[in-house]
């Protein structure tokens, strides 16, 4: 009987630990204590935004919101918004019954800082058609077990230009946390990023910087893509430089759990990937420190590997024009490559070191043939310049004999002796 | 004895153990009990007088005039017009009256395809539910009326939600949350909860190139027939009679689409016709689902921004399972009619205006979709 007791309580226990292990995730702040606020004061806040005028600033003193309709800031030019803190302004949409996003912003010189936003059942803050867009000290979480059922972006700035994120915290998003797409002019910097399927994403973007970021415990720490069939069609112009891109193992769950990838190309990101450029064109990658992911550190891939229509007006699919120097890589001995996905798949089986071998740097080697016969002439102009290279695991895969006939190679002599210039140039933007 | 008190105090071990769990998992579980306690309509607060003195918006509706007598009858006042584009957004099953108001003397332009009104131009919408479905022009209630005011500054949008006699209708610009009962068709007892917008997120859907805009007073949508009561005429024919519309040149010259529920129409031109009012108010260049590469305006021939073996964007649970926004010949694989057949926000689109599933529409556009190859 006794030995049946301490079981069934060892058993409690476990059971205890894992059935809370998996829901309750990581917090960046306890909002527990926060004074809940009355319906009149949520319904202020929602006609401050409505009522907002130009060059002004609408204050969202201390205290927990709880939402029940989208704040939206309409057309306006040269407003702030401003909280209490990201420990004590704590905005929730976890009761919003309708709306794609709990706050939008539309307008021209718009600053939003010091708040928090949680469990937005869409995206938690979207900044549309805005010229000058400043996101500072925003923490966007989400707050509920149920990781699929978390909204797609935390923090996403689109179809924007001149936008600043800075010392913002976006965690537990199911696909982005710091998503800027078609925008112009970006940088995202010292902000942190953790435990969403992406980490920080610049999708179909010119001219982006992002620097002294820590993307970790994601599924893919930092992304550059371009997808296809969008208004703004490819971008170009992206450097990633001085992040901390750790531990990024989490398992992706942008789809349910034992549902496979669907249509969204981030539900293909194999966990434990660090960089990934996905059709990216023209982007630096330099002292960045790449630590534990480990599927690997930085994947190169062009947009066939998704194995969707890789046809669309003014894009390409290739990833061309890239330059990686000088980061700094770490692999756990004991790691092994994702086998969820099929990339992570194809890394763990078919790398060029060996069976279940976590890489460094892979390159799917997809080339454009009407530019070269061979890839051997680095027609991409892929340019990898690494400290002691020799020491790094670096594949680069052959698919275009066909599935039966995936090869890969760890020479890297082809794609080291090149040079790449990227430009960016975000000096108008370094003041904010 | 002895036994006996270990064994009773076994037991007592496992059933702590029990409450413990109990106690944990729920623990682990979001309260979400603190659901706003909702109203079938505002209360009857004693209103404030207000004068029509032209600076708006007004408090009140029935400040604005647009009805004569007793103002729930909705008898539009002589220089408020009747209008009805051909086919009409689902919102969770409302019935809606629309109006506009033009200014004494002015006139709305076509110009191309466009149907500009003048400044001081005013739609009007009233939202209302029958009280038995099966005698649509029975008891009914009127929940909301939307105005769209054409100012200085270009259109706004003011929501007016009505009290619970139904004697007037306040401005309300935060929008509201109200418990809905009717008799449907068949007969059975409805609830549904219907949001009101906040003023803001009218334009979620009244956007054109982030410029607030209407969306069926449009010549495509009025280029149709229309009974008055004592006649039957062509909109946007009947508007230029009452001498407020400038530039239309007979029904042929114009664009006009058909009613969707118009089952004489062929397949093809019902679903664009549904897609064009339901979607492509955000889902169009100039709307704010631009960055989904996604358009579904009733001309749109291109099949990629028909969504035809089209990957999503920025989808989110939205995808579901599914990898295509249109897989030809397989609706139950469409990424679209996942989003169509679902209440879960994130999921369902549209993202604003119906917290129930459209399910004529839905079959219709599955017909569609079943059809394309």
């Amino acid at each position: 009987m006794r030995n049946y007791l301490n079981f069934f309580s060892g058993l409690t226990l476990v059971f205890i630990l894992f059935s809370c292990g998996s829901s309750t995730t990581e917090q960046s702040f306890n909002t527990s204590q926060l004074t809940r606020v009355s319906q009149d004061e949520v319904d202020k806040i929602i006609e401050a935004f409505i009522m907002a005028e130009d060059s002004s600033t609408i204050e969202i003193p201390a205290g927990f919101y709880e939402m029940n309709s989208q704040l939206i800031l309409d057309n306006k030019t040269s407003v702030k918004i401003k909280g209490a803190g990201m420990d004590q302004t704590v905005i929730s949409f976890r009761n919003l019954k309708s709306g794609g996003e709990g706050v939008k912003i539309v307008g021209k010189n718009i600053t939003i800082e010091d708040l928090s936003i949680e469990d937005a059942p869409g995206d938690g803050i979207k900044a549309q058609h805005t010229d000058g867009i400043i996101f500072r000290r925003i923490n966007v979480t989400w707050t509920n077990g149920d990781k699929s059922q978390n909204g797609t972006y935390a923090i996403y700035p689109v179809q924007c230009k001149n936008v600043v994120i800075d010392e913002c915290i976006a965690s537990h998003s199911k696909d982005a946390g710091i998503y800027v797409g078609q925008s112009e002019n970006i940088v995202v910097k010292n902000s942190i990023a953790f435990g969403n399927v992406a980490g920080i994403e610049i999708e179909n973007c010119d001219n982006a910087e992002v620097y002294g970021n820590t993307a970790r415990d994601n599924a893919g720490g930092i992304l550059v893509f371009n997808l296809p069939g969008l208004p703004k069609s490819d971008g170009k112009g992206t450097k990633i430089y001085d992040n901390d891109v750790i531990d990024n193992n989490h398992e992706n769950f942008a789809t349910p759990m034992g549902d496979g990838p669907n249509g969204n190309t981030v539900t293909m990101i194999p966990p434990g990937s660090g960089i990934v450029l996905l059709a990216a064109k023209e982007v630096e990658i330099y002292g960045n420190r790449i630590l534990r992911n480990k599927t690997t550190g930085i994947a190169i891939a062009s947009y066939q590997v998704t194995g969707f229509p890789a046809e669309a007006p003014n894009w390409s699919p290739y990833t061309t024009d890239i330059y990686v120097h000088d980061n700094d890589y770490e692999r756990n001995w004991y790691q092994f490559p994702d086998f969820s996905r099929e990339l992570g798949k194809l890394i763990l089986v078919y790398n060029a070191h060996g069976f279940g071998k976590s890489q460094d740097i892979i390159y799917d080697g997809i080339w454009d043939e009407k530019l070269s016969s061979t890839i051997d002439s680095n027609p991409m102009r892929v340019c990898i310049q690494e400290k002691e290279i020799e020491n790094l695991r670096f594949t680069r895969f052959v698919l275009t004999e066909g599935e039966d006939n995936i090869g890969s190679f760890k020479e890297y002599q082809p794609f080291q002796d090149c040079s790449v210039e990227v430009k960016t140039d975000n000096s108008g933007l370094a003041s904010l | 004895m002895e036994l006996r008190k270990s064994e009773y105090r076994s037991w007592l071990l496992v059933i702590s153990f029990a409450i413990l769990l109990v106690v944990f998992m729920i623990s682990c579980q979001k309260t979400n009990n603190q659901e706003s306690k909702k109203t079938a309509a505002l209360p009857d607060a004693i209103l404030e007088v207000e004068t029509a003195n032209g600076k708006y918006p007004y408090r009140r509706l029935s400040t604005y005039g647009f009805f004569t007598g007793e103002i729930k009858s909705l008898n539009p006042a002589q220089e408020v017009i009747f209008y009805k584009p051909a086919s009409s957004l689902f919102s969770d099953h409302a019935f809606k009256s629309r109006f506009v108001y033009i200014p004494d003397g002015e006139k709305a332009q076509i110009e191309n395809e466009d149907l500009n009104l003048p400044k001081g131009s005013i739609l009007v919408k009233n939202f209302y539910f029958p009280l038995d479905f099966r005698e649509p022009k029975g008891e009914r209630k009127i929940i909301e009326t939307r105005l769209m005011i054409h100012e200085e500054k270009g259109w706004q949008a003011y929501p007016y939600i009505w009290n619970e006699s139904q004697t007037d209708a306040v401005l309300k610009v935060v929008g509201g949350e109200f418990e809905i009962r009717y008799v449907d068709l068949q007969g059975k007892g409805q609830i549904i909860n219907y949001l009101v917008p906040n003023k803001n997120q009218c334009k979620s859907c009244h956007n054109k190139n982030e410029i607030m805009a209407p969306i069926g007073f449009q010549t495509k949508h009025l280029n149709n027939e229309l009974d008055y009561g004592q006649i039957n005429s062509n909109q946007l024919e009947y508007l230029t009679k009452l001498g407020h519309l400038d530039g239309f040149k007979g029904a042929s010259a114009h664009p006009s689409m058909v009613d969707y529920e118009d089952e004489s129409q062929v397949l093809n031109v019902r679903a664009m016709a549904y897609l064009d009012i339901n979607c492509a108010h955000c889902h169009s260049a100039e709307g704010p689902a631009s960055t989904s590469g996604l358009f579904l305006t009733y001309n749109q021939r291109d099949p990629m921004k028909l969504g035809i073996n089209k990957t999503p964007v920025a989808a989110g649970s939205g995808a579901g399972s599914f990898k295509f926004d249109i897989v030809p010949g397989n609706p139950d694989e469409s990424i679209i009619i996942h989003r169509m057949n679902s209440t879960q926000v994130g999921v369902a689109m549209p993202e604003i205006g119906r917290t129930t599933i459209d399910q004529k529409g839905l079959e219709l556009i599955k017909a569609w979709i079943a059809e394309l190859n």
